[in-house]
């Protein structure tokens, strides 16, 4: 049986980058794929001409490397499209991101001002500890706000309760700025800040849907030498002596296939992986891998008769009366996604665990399901419904409940043994990573099995990574050290801007002028007026003398030019200290008002996070 | 405390050191154009004892008076004066900062 340079287990965004910028550099791959189509959770599902998106795809990325990838693999295909998104919530629509006389004319002026009672009181008296989501939010927008607008949403699309939700989920989808960004976005022109708003305005999207970049992206791979295998669903990873040695699978008519290979990439999830290990593991990291949970995630696809139903790429639904937690209109997002313009396709998205009921309903059942949703939102009429389908995405979400970090860490710890075997993407790291970031840790995996030392866990953990980030080449043979390389990352300061920040933020030291300020004025009063002492007359400087209204028992004599000399220096000191105390004190309020500002903005759109 | 530090930090590690040639020229062109445009504006006002009060100056500043050829020549004091003053907190602030910083 050949033994493959490179297998790849997974055709989503993370394992189809691992290939491709493999094949750039020579190295061929075996691609694995468990289901019929590439593109994993970014796939575009085509219904009849009708072509549908998981979830709801922008692309946008704040890591150049990424958009690089994107363009070169689709060229020109992107549209540039607005974007419209609202809130249905109590029986009315609220735009979103929220807009402050939209939200109060929808909320009415007695809940307005208890939203604001409640988000003044909470800047009064903040939640001490920020360990989960509810806390994080309620810190930031109020008891109130949290109810109405992130409550209900966030649970059904997590499925437990927002104080079960670990804090770093919000954390890492909203990351904070640092004073120096946030002071750098002000000087040079909100740098993160315009990208941010424009991401909320407007977004680019593939002409056919995010699939399209995966379908092209697989025609890339295998001109390059590789070859991607469909319906081959890893079931075992034989391992022998910190090395795997091969994966084994089943095709769809049930004949065993085994695939060996020098080296192995795996976007499965970690809990499937662990368990797909032979030999298996300790019973530790067994133990820990079952703990990690998923969330499932199933689309009711409907085709109206109606050229036009809402003016949204998405709703999110918050009312609780109804079980979808969001809706997806395709065509809004391309004008391509129907076959024709005079009919809509809807997307009604409900999260799911594979236990719910709703997870094993028939196609049939879940159609009706979801049009009476629909019609009892108002949205629609269900005689307008012509057709429909559904797909169902196992293991969309990992969860990240109070216990995934120490069983993510065992697991971990026990996949880094392995000298020739990475996991990566999503579910291979068991983080909430968007498209972008699984393609980075896709592009890492690549450099790591050409030799370069890259840590694919440290990707979206704190920042964004650059291409120049990268590992250099490792020197450790063919065995792969991760480590957390030293890297360079988005919105970081290059050495020049820290140099600046540095300098125009350079503290003044208060004791130093308060000595300089005080020497000089104590030395002035000292010297004018043995001046005007040695010049004499009859009456000896009736001006200066003046002072003494300030400085007590200063006279324009020979003992008062001593007087003037100390007290002028206690004045003189004083003003200086405050002088530097108060420039350093306006200096941080400025970044901290800087950084403040910056957050509004980025929290602006949380709810696209969750 | 340790917080406040830690912001301060954040920021910049830094303790400016102020460069006393530049706080000399700023210092010097305050007060030269200071004490210039001061006596101008009395002698535009006019009145019976012209600047009576500034004219005190002139027991440091030999010379000057409150008068146009005054106002030339108290530029220069003024910037003399000024610049001395400011090279001489420049040069004390940074003397005090390397002594505090070991």
């Amino acid at each position: 049986m050949a033994s493959h340079p490179v297998v790849v287990i997974g055709a989503g965004p993370a394992g189809l980058t691992t290939a491709y910028e493999l094949g750039k550099n020579g190295v061929s791959s075996l691609i694995l794929e468990a289901g019929k189509q590439v593109g994993g959770i970014s796939q575009t599902v085509n219904y009849r001409d009708f072509r549908f998106d998981i979830g709801g795809h922008r692309f946008f990325s704040k890591v150049p490397m990424v958009n690089d990838l994107w363009h070169e693999i689709l060229g020109d295909n992107f549209l540039l499209r607005p974007r419209i998104s609202r809130i249905y919530y109590n029986n009315k629509f609220f735009d979103y991101p929220l807009k402050a006389t939209n939200a109060l004319a929808g909320l009415g002026p007695v809940e307005a001002l208890l939203v604001g009672f409640s988000y003044a009181k909470t800047k009064m008296f903040p939640s001490p500890n920020e360990d989960n989501f509810e806390q994080w939010v309620i810190n930031r927008f109020g008891t109130r706000l949290y109810r109405i607008f992130f409550k209900t949403y966030t649970e059904k699309v997590w499925g437990i309760p927002c104080s079960e939700i670990s804090a770093d989920w919000a954390a890492q989808r909203i990351k904070n700025l640092s004073l120096k960004e946030a002071v750098l976005n002000a000087l040079l022109g909100a740098r993160d800040g315009k990208i941010v708003t424009s991401l909320i305005e407007e977004f680019h999207y593939p002409r056919f849907g995010p699939g399209m970049m995966w379908e092209r992206c697989e025609e890339l791979v295998e001109g390059l030498g590789s070859q991607t295998l469909k319906g081959i669903k890893v079931e075992r990873i034989h391992h022998r002596h910190g090395r795997v040695e091969s994966v084994s699978g089943r095709i769809s008519s049930g004949e065993r296939v085994n695939f060996e290979g020098s080296h192995f990439v795996s976007t499965m999830p970690l809990r499937e992986l662990i368990g797909a290990m032979d030999p298996q593991p300790p019973e530790k990291v067994v133990q820990a891998a079952q703990g990690l949970r998923y969330r499932d995630y199933l689309t009711v696809v409907l085709v109206v008769n109606r050229e036009d139903v809402f003016p949204d790429n998405w709703i999110y639904i918050h009312s609780p009366e109804v079980k979808m937690g969001r809706m997806q209109n395709y065509k809004n997002w391309s004008p391509y996604m129907v076959p024709d313009p005079s009919r809509t396709s809807l997307g009604l998205e409900y999260f799911l665990w594979d236990k719910d009921e709703e997870w094993t309903w028939s196609n049939d059942r879940l159609i009706d399901f979801g049009t009476r949703e629909c019609a009892q939102i108002g949205l629609i009429n269900p005689e307008d419904v012509e057709d429909g389908t559904v797909v169902r995405m196992e293991k969309a979400y990992p969860v990240y409940d109070h216990q995934y970090q120490d069983n993510v860490q065992t697991v971990r710890q026990f996949l880094e043994t392995f000298s020739n075997f990475q996991t990566i993407g999503r579910n291979g790291l068991h983080r909430y990573n968007n498209q972008d970031h699984s393609m980075v840790t896709g592009v890492y995996a690549a450099g790591n099995i050409m030799g370069e030392t890259n840590d694919v866990w440290a990707v979206n953990t704190e920042k964004e990574y650059h291409e120049e980030g990268r590992g250099a080449p490792s020197k450790a043979g063919d065995r792969m050290v991760p480590t957390r390389v030293q890297v360079n990352v988005e919105n970081a300061l290059s050495g020049d801007e820290e140099e600046i920040i540095e300098f125009v933020f350079a503290r003044l030291d208060p004791v130093a002028l308060g000595v300089a300020v005080g020497t000089v004025i104590g030395l002035v009063i000292f010297m004018a007026t043995l001046v005007l002492v040695l010049k004499g007359g009859s009456v000896v400087g009736p001006g200066l003398a003046l002072l003494g209204n300030y400085l007590i028992g200063f006279e324009v004599t020979w003992s008062g030019s001593l007087v003037g000399l100390v007290e002028g220096g206690l004045g003189g000191f004083a003003i200086g200290y405050v002088s530097a105390s108060l420039r350093n004190w306006g200096m941080t309020t400025y970044a901290h008002y800087m950084r403040w500002r910056g957050e509004v903005i980025r929290r602006r759109n949380l709810l696209d996070k969750v | 405390m340790e917080t406040g530090q830690k912001t301060k930090e954040e920021l910049s590690r830094t303790v400016a050191n102020i460069q006393a040639g530049v706080l000399a020229f700023v210092g010097g062109v305050i007060g030269g154009l200071g004490l210039f445009i001061m006596t101008a504006w009395l002698l535009l006002e006019g009145g019976p004892h012209v600047g009576s009060h500034l004219q005190l100056l002139s027991n440091y500043f030999i010379g000057y008076s409150v008068t146009w050829p005054g106002s030339v020549i108290g530029l220069l004091y003024g910037a003399l004066t000024g610049g001395v003053l400011g090279w001489t907190i420049g040069f004390i602030y940074n003397k005090v900062v390397g002594i505090r910083g070991g």
